[in-house]
């Protein structure tokens, strides 16, 4: 009896079954059906995401789920799974236990998969990749945000479930049942108060309940405002994205803002990415697009002149300008999906090309003595269209401006391989050429010595220059 | 020339470039100016100012080259301001530079500044206390598109050489001229054609001549095959989903395509755009092409002062979408009221 006392009162209240998982009807629909495409054996994606704001009932609809049906819940935290090798161990025990006993069946429960982080835990992401592929049991994974460009993989090879955000009256009719179980008198105005500040996380509004609860053995709304301090809660970026879209006030669409740890500068490519799917009509979109780009006039500004005061203004017209511009009525509220920012998507994935181009650029330009930016708009396409066009050509120019192979296939794709080819052939003819000629033509020797003569001289000069800055 | 040469081969801008001024064979009244400096061996600071592809950078290197002969490039500092624009620059490599101890036989050391006009107000306040402390030593050699955007006090210091358009016939007669040397076959139509679609600038000229070249024959068809294929299908892909099909999002895939894999700047697309709007190919009204292009301007600015490409590109892509519904709601009205 006392050891039960001392459990959390989140632990000591979770559900227990399936209609106890407050409201989440349709998220409680799609996993059941899920389950039970597994019970019988012919599931269309072996693995599940449940993600959803926290204290949404994720983990606890997982929990009820194996007790009513009578599945092993092996269960992992994010700690747990840090190293590749810990998901491989689990992965082939299940396996193998699986196989042995052959009836019952297990879930494989990894929490938090969104606090991987995906460089500390090299090789975690993949190996949970390869457990849905080869695993025989359910794998249900439990994120709050599950649009982590790192999750992107996962994202495919999972069945997304959605877990809405409870209303207050979901929460607080919780939190009367655990008072009258737990005999505690406590007022309307206490409940209230603490369900409005949980925004909907029924874990921590229960945790909430616990701490004025159990210590004061009642509940009254000035020993809960006095003890509780609000609880600043980072709302995940598609909720603030949504709240500065459809905001009808200026002050919702700038206070949002401030509910989000996202720094003003990421921030802008979200509601970037996302105004098209709320501004549908051309006006609004117009509108908001002029918006956006005073705010992003404003950050330049920043840039230029160091005055960060500057910021607010830019926050203004991202967030109030914005969504005071999206007028339409047909689609200012209406519910549509966003998307995570393809832009930051879009740069990681071309990282190593862009850097290519770069380096190219920077060499033609000290080639043609001008600058980076021209020699990208001017000197580039027009060797794309050579290397395109005529291959034996091309990898004359690659041997004499000295092009790297990446360079080379950056700067055709469909000609790339066989110009490396061909320039490799004449680099080697040039060798053969030189040597050969070492007692012979002498003005060949003499050309040659130039090139080479000068083209060391301009090292020496630059590395002089660099050794003069230098000291 | 040698067998080096039938192996490996250069970019034409970079080949035929005058090396010296006497090889030089435009801009006469500004080569002979300069040439004048050389024999005296002593110069003020200069400022050349003038259209791309005029023979500006050609000319600096080309009177250092005359003054100091074959290492010339030991006695200057050149720095492009369109890659280092910023303060520090001209606090730690430029002053460094300038103040250092000159060498022996020289009369100055030549600092070359490439596109200058890039340079921010403060890195140009910076300079400008540079030309005056360290001139006995060291002499400086502004290149600028738009001298207007060299401060004032700047410019009073600079003897100013303005670089005049190429005559069409001057650049003709010059690619010929590399024809020729690179016995490839053309016609003068298709010279005539480079410089039409190269706007007088001889160094984009050279860049399509090779390419044409490359291409077989330059003449008319392949020019045109060149720019053609050096500007992306997409950019006119850009116009007709916005105007014609209303569809920002495709647009806005586009434009990302565009940035990303062509590795084209904001600048660069507005210019694109700008030539794609006034062309017979997009039947659109008249006075909307004007509209357009006074928008294109205004993001141009904008982007120009440091905003965000894909931001303010957006922007743009929005205004399309609404300039083409609203084209489409005007011929669809007409027939409103006679139904009436």
């Amino acid at each position: 009896m006392s050891a039960e006392r001392k459990l959390p009162w989140v632990v000591k209240y979770r559900p227990r079954k399936i209609d106890e998982v407050v409201n989440q009807e349709e998220a409680k629909k799609l996993f059941l059906t899920w389950i039970d495409s597994w019970i019988r054996g012919k599931p269309e994606k072996k693995a599940a995401l449940l993600y959803g704001p926290p204290g949404s009932g994720k983990t606890s609809l997982v929990e009820a789920v194996a007790q009513e049906k009578g599945l092993e819940l092996i269960e992992m935290n994010a700690s747990d799974y840090r190293r590749s090798t810990d998901i491989e161990k689990i992965a082939k025990t299940t396996a193998r236990i699986g196989s042995l006993l052959g009836v019952k069946r297990k879930i494989i429960l990894l929490d938090e998969v969104d606090g991987i982080s995906a460089t500390a835990d090299k090789g975690a992401l993949d190996s949970i990749l390869d457990l849905i592929e080869g695993t025989q049991h359910p794998v249900v994974l439990v994120a709050n945000d599950p649009w982590d460009p790192k999750l992107r993989d996962l994202r495919e090879s999972c069945l997304m479930i959605e877990f809405r955000r409870l209303t207050k009256t979901d929460v607080k009719k919780v939190l009367r049942d655990i008072c009258a179980k737990e005999k505690l008198t406590c007022e309307d105005d206490a409940i209230d108060f603490i369900a409005e500040r949980a925004e909907g996380d029924l874990r921590s509004a229960i945790n909430d309940l616990e701490a004025v609860g159990e210590g004061f053995g009642k509940v009254t709304a000035t020993l809960a405002k006095s003890l509780l301090r609000a609880r600043d809660r980072e709302l995940n970026a598609f909720d603030v994205v949504r709240r500065i879209l459809i905001a009808k006030y200026a002050w919702q669409a700038r206070e949002a803002s401030n509910q989000t740890d996202l720094a003003p500068d990421e921030l802008i490519l979200w509601i970037h990415e996302n105004i098209p799917k709320q501004a549908q009509d051309p006006e609004d979109l117009w509108r908001a697009y002029e918006s956006l780009s005073r705010a992003d006039i404003y950050f330049s500004r920043i840039v230029r002149t160091g005055s960060w005061d500057l910021l607010v203004y830019a926050v203004d017209m991202m967030t109030a300008g914005v969504a005071l511009s999206i007028r339409n009525p047909q689609y200012k509220f209406k519910w549509v999906k966003y998307s995570f920012p393809e832009r930051i998507r879009l740069l990681s994935k071309t990282r190593e090309a862009r850097q290519i181009r770069e380096d190219l650029a920077k060499l033609l330009a000290s080639h043609l003595k001008c600058s980076i930016s021209l020699a990208k708009s001017d000197a580039i396409p027009f060797l794309k269209v050579i290397f395109d066009s005529n291959p034996e050509y091309a990898a004359r120019l690659a041997l004499g401006l000295n092009l790297s192979d990446s360079m080379i296939k950056y700067l055709s794709e469909k000609n790339g391989d066989k110009i490396v080819t061909l320039t490799e052939k004449l680099r080697q003819e040039l060798r053969k050429m030189v040597s050969a000629q070492k007692g012979g033509s002498q003005t060949a020797v003499r050309q040659k010595r130039t090139v080479e003569a000068e083209r060391k001289k301009d090292e020496k000069s630059s590395k002089g220059l660099e050794g003069f800055f230098k000291k | 020339m040698g067998a080096q040469s039938a192996l490996a081969e250069l970019l034409w801008a970079e080949k035929y470039r005058p090396r010296s001024l006497q090889e030089m064979v435009n801009q006469e009244d500004v080569v002979r100016r300069l040439q004048v400096f050389v024999k005296e061996r002593n110069m003020p600071h200069l400022l050349f100012a003038g259209p791309p592809g005029t023979g500006k950078t050609t000319a600096a290197h080309a009177l250092a080259h005359d003054l100091y002969g074959e290492d010339y490039r030991m006695y200057m500092l050149e720095l492009n301001a369109s890659d280092e624009r910023g303060i520090d620059v001209i606090r730690t490599k430029v002053k460094e530079f300038a103040r250092s101890k000159l060498p022996v036989n020289v009369p100055f050391k030549v600092v070359l500044l490439d596109e200058a006009d890039n340079m921010t107000a403060d890195a140009q306040q910076a300079l400008r206390r540079l030309m005056e402390m360290y001139v006995d030593v060291t002499r400086f050699i502004l290149i600028a598109n738009y001298p207007s955007k060299i401060i004032e006090p700047i410019q009073s210091r600079c003897a100013v050489f303005r670089f005049t358009a190429i005559k069409k016939e001057d650049v003709v007669s010059r690619l010929k001229w590399i024809c020729d040397h690179e016995k490839v076959s053309y016609d003068d139509k298709g010279l005539e054609a480079i410089f039409d679609v190269s706007g007088g600038d001889m160094r984009r000229a050279i860049n399509i001549l090779q390419a044409a070249a490359a291409l077989g024959e330059v003449n008319v068809s392949n020019v045109y095959k060149v720019v053609g294929l050096a500007t992306p299908a997409e950019v006119r892909a850009l116009l007709k989903s916005t105007l014609f099909e209303g569809d920002f999002t495709k647009a806005r895939d586009v434009l990302r395509k565009l940035m990303v894999t062509y590795g084209l700047s904001g600048v660069d697309l507005v210019k694109q755009l700008h030539r794609e709007v006034f062309s017979s190919e997009f039947a659109i009204p008249e006075e909307m092409r004007v509209e357009i292009a006074d928008y294109l301007g205004e993001i141009q600015f904008r982007l120009v002062e440091g905003a965000d490409d894909e931001i303010q590109l957006s922007a743009l892509l929005a205004k399309l979408v609404l300039l083409g519904r609203n084209l489409r709601q005007a011929t669809a009205q007409p027939s409103k009221p006679s139904k009436r």
